[in-house]
């Protein structure tokens, strides 16, 4: 994908319906677009800042959602979150195109925005109002990228193994980074064949994964949520000041998410999608970590975190 | 011990296990209150219970309870727990004009099985004759779909709250933040379960309201799992495969403050019990009918009694024992424990009224348990 749209790494809108389409857009507050290559002077001459999609240079993302699984055994509903986040942060530098399904172009354009990749995205027509509001938001919150904070350093071998590693850490909410060489300052150093980290030990992504839980111990972890099972967490931060971005993948507002921050801040502020006023609840300090809990939140919440 | 050679103790051995021969779970109470000089549980009558039966409190036929005889029943069941010659100088030993006052119903089975509308009604309505506003009295649950079938605000005086936690299941927003217990089963992500808010923060005093029900994990569910696992927020995780952490987690629950000293009155409804099945009721034929309530302030008296009441059922219908920890009955992969009285869906925990016994929430040898009976 040509990345000419980096001057606001926004994720971009797909369409590929005929520039007649043009008035629907507007009205959205669409004004940059890719479409295929032959309708590209059509929506120029529309008024469009627009580009040919080259999708043989994209990357494809799998469509955010969730899936409940009935557990016959505890008579539970467990989820399973369908993201992105470990692919983005195993492959930053990549261009990616989502083919939306209806009722998943704000969350996929939410997902591409935390964790900083260039996308394009290709929106099913009845949630353009949607996927236009959260491009609104994300442009509202913008700010120049902060380190991600993470607890695990990933020396990534490239393995389909150690990619559903990553996927369930992410998951999980154990915040990695994947990184060329071990680096003192994360809590743990992840290397498939050194030490503990034995190839064979992979075998059960999901086992493994707990493991590196239990040896990083939830103490140590940067970051916790309480209260729901698809929403998944990126941290980033320097110096006394954190962001949190929260993606909820369940298709329906959370409410009362509580959220654990390792770190002490003395002020958060909430900015969360399609809840204008809301504000963050129970805020406090405690024993090195700082807690609040989100009254209701729908697809995407960023909480800025700063310290005196 | 890891699960495997749990199970495999287990089969070997179907007894009695106790708190030495499980694993507990590491838990980590986090709670501002401080106890009151007499915590509602074991209460002023440890090991006391008042058992009252009557013959015509309801209708088998039709399942219909009868309100005259119920409030009879509630009027002497109480008046034996304390001694009082007038019912209204009993209830306002638990329950003072300025409480803001919990009842805690249980409504997982309905519509077949709950705490019974006329029985609730009556509870409201003593509360009230001791002088406290309707608007100060809170119904509570936790799942709103569970209340919806039962309509206890056609039988309460008007202006009781009927309030529920979870509006959508898994909402966490009615409870709160500071008040839960930590711990990890089976490796969850949310490892904290919450009090409910109104539970810590405005209920002066509550009182119980459970049924006479098996439980397919707990064994049997009285007192102590309705005031636990009916006043925390994220506790179905202590279930998994055929395993159930039941055993220490009820007992631990009800012994967080505040919950441990506001919770001031047991009254278990008997009209109406499940021998099977439990919690939930899907199926008449596992219904059975003891007519029978019971008052004191030891939730752990109460339960130990409940554990023969549906022993007893059990044996009677050629059914497993409720202490039966036989791996070969349990099958956590199949839907048989809703139809057949002789498969577990998990190792049940009876002995969790033994362990809350042990944490000081009330009185476990039969031998120190004072029944009181009383037939109307």
């Amino acid at each position: 994908m040509a990345a000419l749209f980096l001057a606001v790494l926004l994720p971009t809108l797909f369409w590929d319906q005929p520039a007649d389409t043009a008035d629907t857009l507007r009205k959205a507050g669409i004004e940059r677009l890719y479409v295929p290559a032959d309708q590209v002077a059509a929506w120029k001459k529309a008024g469009f800042a627009a580009l040919p999609f080259d999708r043989a240079h994209s990357t494809k993302a799998a469509a955010p959602a969730v899936e409940y699984r009935m557990d016959v055994a505890s008579a539970t509903r467990i989820p399973w979150v369908d993201a992105n986040g470990w692919r983005f942060a195993r492959e930053p530098a990549r261009s990616y195109f989502y083919d939306a399904p209806k009722g998943s172009a704000a969350l996929a354009a939410a997902e591409a925005y935390a964790y900083g990749v260039e996308a394009a995205i290709h929106v099913a027509p009845d949630d353009l109002e949607a996927f236009a509001r959260m491009l609104k938001f994300l442009g509202a919150i913008d700010q120049p990228r902060l380190p991600v904070k993470a607890n695990i350093g990933v020396i990534d071998d490239g393995s389909a193994a150690m990619g559903e590693v990553l996927n369930l850490m992410a998951r999980h909410n154990l915040l990695f980074r994947v990184i060329p060489a071990p680096d003192p300052k994360y809590d743990l150093n992840l290397r498939l064949g050194t030490g503990e980290y034995t190839r064979e030990s992979i075998a059960n992504p999901y086992a493994f994964a707990m493991q590196i839980r239990r040896r990083l111990t939830d103490e140590k972890r940067l970051l916790r949520l309480y209260g729901s099972n698809v929403v998944l967490a990126l941290l980033t931060g320097d110096g006394g000041q954190a962001r949190v971005h929260l993606i909820n993948y369940g298709g329906r507002s959370v409410k009362g998410l509580r959220v654990r921050v390792l770190g002490s801040y003395a002020r958060g502020r909430l900015a969360a999608f399609d809840r204008d006023k809301a504000e963050l609840q129970d805020y406090g300090v405690l024993d090195g970590a700082t807690e609040f809990t989100i009254p209701e939140m729908g697809t995407y919440a960023i909480i800025d975190l700063t310290s005196p | 011990m890891n699960r495997r050679k749990f199970l495999q103790v287990a089969a070997a051995a179907p007894a009695i296990l106790s708190a030495e021969d499980h694993q507990l779970p590491k838990y980590r109470i986090v709670s501002h209150y401080t106890p009151a000089a007499q915590p509602g549980m074991p209460g002023p009558h440890p090991g006391q219970v008042v058992s009252v039966h009557a013959e015509g409190c309801i209708d088998v036929a039709t399942e219909k309870p009868s309100a005259a005889v119920v409030g009879e029943m509630m009027a002497r069941g109480m008046r034996a727990l304390t001694g009082d010659a007038d019912v209204r100088d009993s209830w306002a030993r638990f329950i003072a004009p300025s409480d803001v006052v919990g009842i805690k119903v249980n409504c997982s089975g309905a519509p077949g099985i709950m705490s019974t509308p006329e029985v609730v009604a009556e509870i409201a309505r003593n509360v009230v004759a001791v002088g406290v506003k309707p608007d100060q009295i809170w119904i509570y649950e936790r799942f709103q779909e569970q209340v919806n079938s039962v309509h206890y605000d056609r039988y309460v005086p008007q202006g009781v709250h009927i309030w529920t936690a979870e509006t959508s299941r898994g909402s966490t927003e009615s409870y709160d933040p500071a008040t839960y217990v930590e711990t990890t089963f089976f490796d969850e992500d949310d490892t904290r379960s919450n009090m409910i808010r109104l539970v810590s923060n405005r209920f002066t005093k509550i009182i119980n309201v459970p049924n006479m029900k098996d439980h397919g994990a707990a064994g049997v569910t009285g007192c102590l799992k309705n005031i636990a696992y009916g006043s925390f927020s994220n506790v179905a995780r202590s279930h998994s495969g055929a395993v159930t952490n039941t055993y220490s987690f009820i007992g631990t629950l009800a012994s967080v403050e505040p919950l441990h000293s506001r919770t001031v009155l047991q009254v278990m409804d008997g009209l109406r019990g499940v021998w099977h099945g439990g919690p939930f009721s899907p199926d008449r034929k596992f219904r059975f009918y003891p007519k029978r309530m019971m008052f004191g302030t030891d939730p752990v008296a109460i339960d130990r009694l409940l554990l023969d009441i549906i022993e007893n059922q059990r044996k009677s219908e050629h059914a497993l024992s409720v202490w039966d920890r036989s791996a070969s009955h349990v099958n956590p992969e199949a839907r048989d424990y809703e139809r057949n009285p002789n498969v577990n869906h998990f190792v049940r925990e009876p002995g969790h009224i033994q362990y809350a016994a042990s944490l000081g929430l009330g009185v476990y040898d039969l031998d120190k348990i004072k029944v009181t009976k009383i037939e109307v």
